[in-house]
Protein backbone atom coordinates (compact mmCIF):
# COMPACT_ATOMS: atom_id res chain seq x y z
CA UNK A 1 0.00 0.00 0.00
CA UNK A 2 1.41 3.21 -0.79
CA UNK A 3 2.18 6.31 1.34
CA UNK A 4 -0.46 8.72 1.33
CA UNK A 5 0.47 12.05 -0.45
CA UNK A 6 1.08 14.96 1.89
CA UNK A 7 -1.08 17.76 1.82
CA UNK A 8 0.30 21.25 0.17
CA UNK A 9 0.47 22.89 4.27
CA UNK A 10 2.29 19.81 5.22
CA UNK A 11 5.17 20.26 2.62
CA UNK A 12 5.38 24.02 2.90
CA UNK A 13 5.88 22.89 7.11
CA UNK A 14 9.40 21.31 7.73
CA UNK A 15 10.05 18.58 9.73
CA UNK A 16 9.83 20.20 13.07
CA UNK A 17 6.27 21.88 12.39
CA UNK A 18 7.92 25.35 11.69
CA UNK A 19 6.44 27.21 8.45
CA UNK A 20 8.97 27.32 5.87
CA UNK A 21 10.01 30.92 5.97
CA UNK A 22 10.58 30.34 2.04
CA UNK A 23 7.09 30.90 1.60
CA UNK A 24 5.97 33.96 0.38
CA UNK A 25 3.67 36.36 2.68
CA UNK A 26 3.05 38.66 0.26
CA UNK A 27 2.50 39.06 -3.38
CA UNK A 28 3.76 42.38 -5.48
CA UNK A 29 0.93 44.57 -6.92
CA UNK A 30 3.16 47.53 -7.77
CA UNK A 31 6.92 49.26 -7.64
CA UNK A 32 7.54 52.79 -6.34
CA UNK A 33 9.67 54.34 -9.34
CA UNK A 34 9.80 57.49 -8.30
CA UNK A 35 8.39 60.58 -6.08
CA UNK A 36 5.76 62.69 -7.74
CA UNK A 37 5.38 66.28 -6.85
CA UNK A 38 7.02 67.86 -3.75
CA UNK A 39 3.46 67.02 -1.38
CA UNK A 40 4.83 63.39 -0.95
CA UNK A 41 3.53 61.62 -3.74
CA UNK A 42 4.85 58.52 -4.87
CA UNK A 43 4.62 57.17 -8.63
CA UNK A 44 3.85 53.74 -8.79
CA UNK A 45 4.36 50.90 -11.62
CA UNK A 46 1.61 48.94 -11.58
CA UNK A 47 2.34 44.90 -11.42
CA UNK A 48 -0.87 43.75 -11.16
CA UNK A 49 -3.35 42.39 -13.39
CA UNK A 50 -6.26 44.14 -11.22
CA UNK A 51 -5.06 47.65 -11.75
CA UNK A 52 -8.68 48.65 -10.06
CA UNK A 53 -7.77 47.25 -6.72
CA UNK A 54 -5.70 50.59 -6.51
CA UNK A 55 -9.24 52.50 -6.15
CA UNK A 56 -10.19 51.29 -2.67
CA UNK A 57 -6.92 50.11 -1.54
CA UNK A 58 -5.95 51.18 2.13
CA UNK A 59 -3.26 49.76 3.36
CA UNK A 60 0.04 48.51 1.73
CA UNK A 61 2.91 46.36 2.50
CA UNK A 62 6.37 48.65 1.41
CA UNK A 63 9.26 47.00 1.47
CA UNK A 64 10.99 43.66 -0.03
CA UNK A 65 9.72 40.24 -0.88
CA UNK A 66 10.05 38.64 2.37
CA UNK A 67 9.85 41.98 4.69
CA UNK A 68 7.76 44.74 4.28
CA UNK A 69 5.77 47.29 6.83
CA UNK A 70 2.01 48.34 6.53
CA UNK A 71 1.49 52.08 5.53
CA UNK A 72 -1.90 54.00 4.90
CA UNK A 73 -3.16 54.82 2.24
CA UNK A 74 -4.85 58.40 2.12
CA UNK A 75 -5.49 58.83 -0.80
CA UNK A 76 -4.86 57.41 -5.04
CA UNK A 77 -5.16 58.91 -8.09
CA UNK A 78 -4.20 57.60 -12.01
CA UNK A 79 -1.57 59.54 -13.90
CA UNK A 80 -1.36 58.10 -16.97
CA UNK A 81 -0.45 54.65 -16.71
CA UNK A 82 1.35 54.92 -13.39
CA UNK A 83 -1.15 55.29 -9.75
CA UNK A 84 -0.33 57.99 -7.89
CA UNK A 85 -0.07 56.73 -3.69
CA UNK A 86 -0.43 59.63 -1.03
CA UNK A 87 1.49 57.61 1.99
CA UNK A 88 0.15 58.70 5.82
CA UNK A 89 3.55 59.98 7.66
CA UNK A 90 4.74 60.89 3.68
CA UNK A 91 4.30 64.51 3.42
CA UNK A 92 7.10 65.72 1.68
CA UNK A 93 9.83 65.09 -1.34
CA UNK A 94 12.36 64.06 0.69
CA UNK A 95 10.26 61.45 2.42
CA UNK A 96 8.83 60.00 -0.70
CA UNK A 97 12.21 59.70 -2.25
CA UNK A 98 13.44 56.88 0.66
CA UNK A 99 10.35 54.98 -0.71
CA UNK A 100 12.03 54.44 -4.23
CA UNK A 101 12.68 51.11 -5.28
CA UNK A 102 10.07 49.75 -2.76
CA UNK A 103 7.89 46.80 -3.63
CA UNK A 104 3.93 47.79 -2.97
CA UNK A 105 2.82 44.46 -1.94
CA UNK A 106 -0.39 42.44 -0.13
CA UNK A 107 -0.81 39.55 2.37
CA UNK A 108 -0.88 36.97 -0.06
CA UNK A 109 -4.54 36.02 1.28
CA UNK A 110 -5.82 38.88 -0.45
CA UNK A 111 -4.88 38.34 -3.98
CA UNK A 112 -7.46 38.20 -5.74
CA UNK A 113 -9.32 35.22 -7.46
CA UNK A 114 -8.65 34.11 -10.47
CA UNK A 115 -10.76 32.17 -13.07
CA UNK A 116 -10.69 28.48 -13.63
CA UNK A 117 -7.51 27.01 -15.24
CA UNK A 118 -5.44 30.43 -14.16
CA UNK A 119 -2.99 30.19 -10.79
CA UNK A 120 -0.57 32.53 -9.57
CA UNK A 121 3.07 31.64 -9.73
CA UNK A 122 3.37 30.57 -5.71
CA UNK A 123 0.51 28.23 -6.72
CA UNK A 124 1.98 26.17 -9.32
CA UNK A 125 5.68 26.19 -8.41
CA UNK A 126 6.84 23.21 -6.52
CA UNK A 127 4.08 20.76 -7.88
CA UNK A 128 4.88 17.37 -8.82
CA UNK A 129 4.16 16.77 -12.47
CA UNK A 130 2.97 13.46 -13.52
CA UNK A 131 2.09 12.03 -16.82
CA UNK A 132 -1.53 10.42 -17.09
CA UNK A 133 0.57 7.18 -17.53
CA UNK A 134 1.65 8.00 -13.80
CA UNK A 135 4.91 8.76 -14.64
CA UNK A 136 6.77 11.16 -12.23
CA UNK A 137 8.60 14.23 -14.02
CA UNK A 138 9.61 16.08 -11.31
CA UNK A 139 8.66 19.30 -10.09
CA UNK A 140 8.07 23.00 -11.49
CA UNK A 141 11.04 25.06 -10.50
CA UNK A 142 9.96 28.15 -12.67
CA UNK A 143 7.43 30.09 -15.08
CA UNK A 144 9.09 31.41 -17.81
CA UNK A 145 6.52 33.94 -19.97
CA UNK A 146 7.30 34.03 -22.99
CA UNK A 147 5.35 36.33 -25.85
CA UNK A 148 2.61 33.30 -26.32
CA UNK A 149 1.97 30.77 -23.61
CA UNK A 150 3.53 30.05 -20.22
CA UNK A 151 6.40 27.85 -19.78
CA UNK A 152 6.65 25.21 -17.10
CA UNK A 153 10.27 24.35 -16.35
CA UNK A 154 10.27 20.67 -14.59
CA UNK A 155 13.38 19.77 -13.22
CA UNK A 156 13.18 15.46 -12.44
CA UNK A 157 14.63 12.31 -12.71
CA UNK A 158 14.81 13.10 -16.87
CA UNK A 159 16.48 16.15 -16.06
CA UNK A 160 14.94 19.68 -17.48
CA UNK A 161 11.41 19.42 -18.88
CA UNK A 162 10.07 22.93 -20.68
CA UNK A 163 6.07 22.24 -20.39
CA UNK A 164 4.04 24.79 -22.75
CA UNK A 165 0.74 25.70 -20.61
CA UNK A 166 -1.34 24.64 -23.41
CA UNK A 167 -4.40 22.40 -23.00
CA UNK A 168 -3.57 19.67 -25.01
CA UNK A 169 -0.56 19.13 -22.28
CA UNK A 170 -1.98 20.64 -19.11
CA UNK A 171 -4.85 17.56 -18.12
CA UNK A 172 -5.24 18.71 -14.75
CA UNK A 173 -3.83 20.97 -11.89
CA UNK A 174 -4.74 19.81 -8.34
CA UNK A 175 -4.00 22.08 -5.68
CA UNK A 176 -5.35 20.47 -2.95
CA UNK A 177 -2.84 17.07 -4.21
CA UNK A 178 0.13 19.26 -4.99
CA UNK A 179 -0.19 18.05 -8.22
CA UNK A 180 -0.35 18.73 -11.84
CA UNK A 181 -1.32 16.00 -14.11
CA UNK A 182 0.65 16.04 -17.99
CA UNK A 183 -0.18 14.54 -21.31
CA UNK A 184 3.06 14.54 -22.82
CA UNK A 185 2.84 15.59 -26.84
CA UNK A 186 5.56 13.39 -28.86
CA UNK A 187 8.60 15.37 -29.23
CA UNK A 188 8.00 17.01 -26.14
CA UNK A 189 10.77 15.04 -24.61
CA UNK B 1 14.33 48.50 -43.74
CA UNK B 2 11.68 46.33 -43.93
CA UNK B 3 11.26 43.05 -46.38
CA UNK B 4 10.71 43.13 -50.24
CA UNK B 5 6.87 42.69 -50.49
CA UNK B 6 7.70 40.99 -53.69
CA UNK B 7 9.64 38.64 -52.26
CA UNK B 8 7.12 37.47 -49.66
CA UNK B 9 7.70 36.10 -46.20
CA UNK B 10 10.60 33.58 -45.57
CA UNK B 11 9.27 30.39 -44.11
CA UNK B 12 11.99 27.52 -43.47
CA UNK B 13 11.29 25.13 -46.09
CA UNK B 14 11.95 22.63 -43.64
CA UNK B 15 9.40 23.56 -41.39
CA UNK B 16 6.99 23.99 -43.23
CA UNK B 17 7.14 20.99 -44.95
CA UNK B 18 7.17 19.08 -41.94
CA UNK B 19 4.29 21.22 -40.95
CA UNK B 20 2.30 20.49 -44.28
CA UNK B 21 3.35 16.66 -43.98
CA UNK B 22 1.42 17.35 -40.49
CA UNK B 23 -1.66 19.03 -41.46
CA UNK B 24 -1.99 16.17 -44.33
CA UNK B 25 -1.72 13.17 -41.64
CA UNK B 26 -3.62 15.01 -39.09
CA UNK B 27 -1.05 14.23 -36.67
CA UNK B 28 -0.03 16.37 -34.02
CA UNK B 29 3.53 16.47 -32.56
CA UNK B 30 6.56 19.01 -31.49
CA UNK B 31 8.70 20.07 -33.81
CA UNK B 32 11.81 21.69 -32.72
CA UNK B 33 13.38 24.07 -34.70
CA UNK B 34 16.59 26.82 -34.78
CA UNK B 35 14.86 28.89 -37.72
CA UNK B 36 14.24 32.18 -35.45
CA UNK B 37 14.21 34.12 -38.71
CA UNK B 38 11.38 31.86 -39.94
CA UNK B 39 7.44 34.00 -40.24
CA UNK B 40 5.02 32.12 -38.84
CA UNK B 41 2.59 30.83 -41.80
CA UNK B 42 -1.16 30.39 -41.50
CA UNK B 43 -0.09 26.61 -41.89
CA UNK B 44 1.69 26.51 -38.35
CA UNK B 45 -1.91 27.38 -36.19
CA UNK B 46 -2.66 24.98 -33.72
CA UNK B 47 1.00 23.17 -33.75
CA UNK B 48 3.42 23.82 -31.20
CA UNK B 49 7.03 24.48 -32.21
CA UNK B 50 9.94 23.96 -30.31
CA UNK B 51 11.63 27.02 -30.89
CA UNK B 52 15.71 27.00 -29.53
CA UNK B 53 16.57 30.31 -27.62
CA UNK B 54 20.54 29.57 -27.95
CA UNK B 55 20.10 27.10 -25.07
CA UNK B 56 17.06 25.15 -24.84
CA UNK B 57 14.18 24.36 -27.31
CA UNK B 58 11.06 26.76 -25.84
CA UNK B 59 7.28 25.22 -26.80
CA UNK B 60 5.49 27.61 -28.22
CA UNK B 61 1.78 26.51 -29.13
CA UNK B 62 1.33 28.76 -32.20
CA UNK B 63 -2.47 30.78 -32.29
CA UNK B 64 -3.75 32.92 -35.04
CA UNK B 65 -2.69 36.34 -33.89
CA UNK B 66 1.08 35.13 -34.64
CA UNK B 67 1.06 34.66 -38.27
CA UNK B 68 3.42 37.14 -39.91
CA UNK B 69 5.27 37.35 -36.45
CA UNK B 70 8.92 35.55 -36.51
CA UNK B 71 9.00 32.27 -34.51
CA UNK B 72 12.05 34.06 -32.32
CA UNK B 73 10.17 36.31 -31.04
CA UNK B 74 7.92 34.36 -29.14
CA UNK B 75 11.13 32.43 -27.49
CA UNK B 76 12.92 35.14 -25.61
CA UNK B 77 16.79 34.14 -25.40
CA UNK B 78 16.75 36.12 -21.53
CA UNK B 79 14.43 35.63 -18.77
CA UNK B 80 14.67 38.05 -15.56
CA UNK B 81 14.58 36.19 -13.03
CA UNK B 82 13.58 37.93 -9.70
CA UNK B 83 12.10 36.73 -6.42
CA UNK B 84 9.24 38.74 -6.15
CA UNK B 85 5.44 36.77 -6.77
CA UNK B 86 3.62 39.41 -8.57
CA UNK B 87 -0.06 39.07 -8.66
CA UNK B 88 -0.51 37.81 -12.37
CA UNK B 89 -2.01 34.78 -12.94
CA UNK B 90 -0.32 32.08 -15.19
CA UNK B 91 -3.06 30.18 -17.44
CA UNK B 92 -2.61 26.71 -17.12
CA UNK B 93 -4.90 25.52 -19.91
CA UNK B 94 -4.57 28.41 -22.33
CA UNK B 95 -6.26 27.86 -26.09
Amino acid sequence: MQPSQPSVEERRRGSDGTVDSSEPRFIAIGRIIRPHGVRGEVSVEVLTDFPERFDTLEVVHLGEAMHAEPWQITASRWHKDHVLLTLQGCEDRTSAQRLRGLLVQIPIEEAMGLPEDEYYPHQLIGLDVVTVEGEELGRISEILYTNANDVYVVIGPRGQILLPAIAEVIECVDLDAGQMRVRLMEGLV
Amino acid sequence: MTRSVKKGPWIDPKLLKKIQAMNASGEKRVIKTWARASTVSPEMVGHTIAVHNGRQHVPIYIQESMVNHKLGEFAPTRFFRGHIFREKGSKARKR
